[in-house]
C-alpha cells in the first residue's frame, strides 16, 4: 500500500505540473551556477592577461595564474547559496503539496483499507523520489558546465564528490520536505501551514546562525562560513550549538566534498551529516505521529 | 475632517488591529525583533573594546603631550548593519505577509465584496490598507531603531550624536518605504489570484529574485570577489592598477551593475548603508553630499514606490462587488 501511496503521489505531482515547475526552477538555478562559474573563469583569465601587461608595461614580474588557484569543482560553489536558499523553499512547496490538497479527501483515502503510517510513509517516499530525480537532472547540468568550463571531462573522483555533495542535498532539502508536511498537520488553514513552513526556513537560514555564529544575513548569502571568534563570552555561550546549525553544517560539509575551502576527514564530515539525518528522523517520526491524530473530517480552509 | 479622510482613517485603524491580531504575523515580528537585537548586542560589544582601545590611546597621547590626536575612525551607527539587513530579509517577508492577509482576510471573512459595496472608492481602500499596514512597520521600525540606538549607547559605550540621529532618522524612513512596498507587492499578488496561497506563493517568488537572488548575482559577477582574498591583490595590483584594467571591462561592469540596479532591495541597502556609515567611503559625508550621492538609490525608490501604489489601487478596483439591489 505504502508504494501505492508513493506512485499516487508522484503521479499527482506529475499532473499538477508541480514536478515540471521544481524541475525547471531546479534546472535553471543550476544552469546559472554555471554560467556564473564561466563568467568566474573568463573574468579572471581576462583580468590576468590584462593584469600581465600592465605589470610589464611598469617593469614588474607577472603574478602566477589566479585561476590555478581555483579548485576544479569551484565552479559549483554557487550551488552550496542556492541550495539553501532556493532548494530549500522548493522543498517546502513540495512537502506542503504533498499533504495539503489531501485535507479535503482525507476521508475518502481512509476509507480505503490503509493505515495512517503507510500513508504517511508513502507520502514521504513520493516525495523523495521526486528530489532524487530532480537532482539527479541537475548533477547532469552540473556535470555538462563542468566539462565546458574546465574543457575537459570531470574526473572519476571529481564525479565522485559531485555525487556525494548532490547526496548530500538531498538529505537537506529532505528535512524542509517533512518540515513543509508537518505544517499542514499542525495548522488548519493552507496559507497558515505555507507560513509557518517559511517561518521555520527564516529561523534556519538566518536566525540560528546569527545566534551562534554572529553570521549577518549577506554572510549567510556566502558559500564560505566564517563564524565570529569565540573571544565574546556570548558566542562561547551559543558556540555550544553550532553543530546543531543544519545550515551551516551543511555549507561546511559541502565545501569539504567539493574541495572548494580546503579538506576535513570523512569522519568529521559523517559528524556534520549526523545532525541532518538525526532531524530528518525526528521530523518522519513526529509525522507518522501527527497523522495518526489528524482529523480529516472538517477539510481545510484554502484562505 | 471630510467624509473620505475619516473613511481612510477608519480602514487604516481597521488594518492595524487585525495586523496586531493575527498570531503568524506576530510570531514573524517576533523572530525579526529577536535577531536583531541579538545582532545588534554582538557588534556592540565588539564595539566596547574598540572604544575602550581609543580611549587608553587618546589618554596616552594627551599624557605624553602628543600636539595631534588622531580622531577615532569608530562609526556607531554601522553597528546596526544586522537590524538593517534584517528588515531588508525578514522585513520584507513580514510586509508580504501582511499584504496577503489584508486581503485573503477579507475574502474568507466574505469581507471584501462587501467593503467594496459601500460608498468607499478603491483608492480609499488602497490608502487606508497602506496606511494601517505602514502605521504598523513604523511601530516595527522605530522600536527595532530605538532597541538598537540604546544597545550601541549602554553596550558599546557611545551614544550616537544629533546629526547621526537625523541621518538615521533617514535609514529608517527609508526601512518603512521599503516595507510598505513589499505590502504592496503581496496585496497586489494575492488581490489578483483566485487562490489567496497562489498569490502568496507569487510574492515570495518575487521577494526570492528581488532580495536574494538579483543582489547575489552582482557581488558574485563583481571581478575582485573572483579569488576569496580579492582578486587584484592576488594580481598584486593597487587601487589604480585596478581602475587602469576595470576600463577594459566596461561592458562587464556595466551589466553586472544592470544586475544590482533592477533590485530594490539594493537601492534600499545602499541608501540605508550610506545613511548609517557602514560604508567607509561615505563616513565624513554632510548630509547634502550624501543625499546627493545617493540621489539614484532615492530616484528608484520613489519610483518603485509610487508603481506599486497604484499598482495597489488597480488591483483593489478590480474586485468585485456585490450589485446594489433595489426594493
Amino acid at each position: 500500500m505504502t508504494a501505492t501511496i508513493a506512485r499516487q503521489q508522484i503521479v499527482s505531482l506529475l499532473r499538477q505540473r508541480t514536478f515540471v515547475v521544481l524541475l525547471a526552477t531546479l534546472i535553471v538555478m543550476t544552469a546559472l551556477a554555471g554560467v556564473l562559474g564561466w563568467s568566474s573563469h573568463h573574468t579572471i583569465v581576462g583580468v590576468y592577461d590584462e593584469a600581465v601587461k600592465l605589470l610589464a608595461s611598469r617593469g614588474d614580474p607577472a603574478p602566477p595564474n589566479p585561476f590555478l588557484l581555483k579548485p576544479t569543482l569551484a565552479l559549483l560553489s554557487n550551488m552550496v547559496v542556492y541550495i539553501p536558499f532556493i532548494g530549500a523553499l522548493l522543498a517546502l512547496v513540495l512537502g506542503h503539496l504533498s499533504l495539503v490538497d489531501d485535507e479535503t479527501v482525507g476521508r475518502l483515502i481512509f476509507s480505503r483499507r490503509i493505515s495512517r503510517t503507510e500513508y504517511m510513509i508513502g507520502k514521504i517516499v513520493g516525495a523523495a523520489i521526486v528530489l532524487v530525480a530532480i537532482l539527479l537532472a541537475s548533477l547532469a547540468v552540473s556535470t555538462i558546465s563542468l566539462a565546458i568550463v574546465n574543457r575537459t571531462m570531470p574526473t572519476g573522483a571529481d564525479l565522485g564528490r559531485l555525487a556525494a555533495f548532490y547526496a548530500l542535498s538531498w538529505l537537506y532539502l529532505m528535512v524542509f520536505v517533512l518540515i513543509g508536511m508537518v505544517t499542514v498537520l499542525v495548522t488548519r488553514r493552507r496559507s497558515l501551514a505555507l507560513l509557518s513552513a517559511m517561518g521555520a526556513w527564516l529561523v534556519i537560514t538566518f536566525a540560528f546562525p546569527q545566534i551562534t555564529s554572529g553570521l549577518r544575513p549577506t554572510q549567510s548569502l556566502n558559500p564560505i562560513v566564517d563564524p565570529a571568534s569565540t573571544s565574546q563570552a556570548f558566542f562561547r555561550f551559543t558556540a555550544k550549538a553550532r553543530p546543531y546549525s543544519i545550515v551551516e553544517q551543511y555549507k561546511a560539509a559541502s565545501a569539504s566534498i567539493l574541495r572548494t575551502a580546503g579538506t576535513e576527514s570523512t569522519t568529521s564530515i559523517l559528524r556534520q551529516v549526523a545532525p541532518l539525518l538525526g532531524l530528518s528522523i525526528v521530523l518522519a517520526v513526529v509525522g507518522i505521529g501527527l497523522v495518526d491524530r489528524h482529523d480529516y473530517s472538517s477539510g481545510s480552509n484554502d484562505e | 475632517m471630510s467624509e473620505s479622510t475619516a473613511r481612510v482613517k477608519a480602514l487604516a485603524a481597521h488594518e492595524y488591529r487585525a495586523a496586531v491580531r493575527s498570531k503568524i504575523l506576530l510570531v514573524l515580528l517576533g523572530i525579526l525583533v529577536t535577531i536583531t537585537v541579538v545582532s545588534v548586542y554582538v557588534a556592540a560589544v565588539d564595539h566596547r573594546s574598540k572604544v575602550a582601545d581609543y580611549a587608553a590611546y587618546r589618554a596616552a597621547a594627551q599624557a605624553s603631550g602628543l600636539a595631534r590626536i588622531a580622531p577615532s575612525t569608530l562609526a556607531p551607527l554601522s553597528l546596526l548593519r544586522g537590524a538593517l539587513e534584517y528588515l531588508e530579509i525578514i522585513g520584507a517577508v513580514v510586509a508580504i505577509t501582511l499584504g496577503y492577509l489584508t486581503v485573503s482576510r477579507e475574502r474568507a471573512n466574505r469581507t471584501l465584496t462587501l467593503i467594496r459595496s459601500r460608498p468607499v472608492t478603491a483608492g480609499e481602500l488602497a490608502s487606508g490598507s497602506l496606511l494601517g499596514a505602514v502605521g504598523l512597520f513604523t511601530t516595527l521600525v522605530a522600536a527595532t531603531t530605538i532597541v538598537g540606538v540604546v544597545c550601541v549607547g549602554l553596550i558599546g559605550n557611545d551614544w550616537i550624536n544629533a546629526a547621526q540621529g537625523f541621518k538615521l532618522l533617514l535609514a529608517a524612513i527609508a526601512a518603512i518605504i521599503y516595507l510598505g512596498a513589499f505590502y504592496c507587492v503581496g496585496a497586489i499578488a494575492t488581490a489578483n489570484t483566485r487562490v489567496a496561497a497562489n498569490g502568496l506563493m507569487i510574492a515570495l517568488g518575487i521577494w526570492l529574485l528581488v532580495v536574494l537572488i538579483l543582489p547575489q548575482l552582482g557581488d558574485t559577477l563583481d571581478a575582485d570577489n573572483q579569488i576569496p582574498g580579492g582578486l587584484f591583490k592576488a594580481l598584486t595590483l593597487d587601487r589604480a592598477g585596478e581602475t587602469e584594467i576595470l576600463k577594459h571591462f566596461s561592458t562587464y561592469e556595466t551589466t553586472r551593475i544592470s544586475i544590482e540596479e533592477a533590485s530594490f532591495a539594493k537601492h534600499y541597502e545602499r541608501f540605508a548603508f550610506a545613511m548609517t556609515e557602514v560604508q567607509d567611503k561615505y563616513r565624513g559625508f554632510s548630509l547634502g553630499r550624501l543625499l546627493g550621492a545617493k540621489r539614484n538609490d532615492i530616484g528608484w525608490m520613489i519610483f518603485y514606490s509610487f508603481a506599486l501604489v497604484f499598482g495597489l489601487r488597480w488591483s483593489f478596483r478590480r474586485q468585485p462587488t456585490i450589485p446594489q439591489e433595489t426594493t
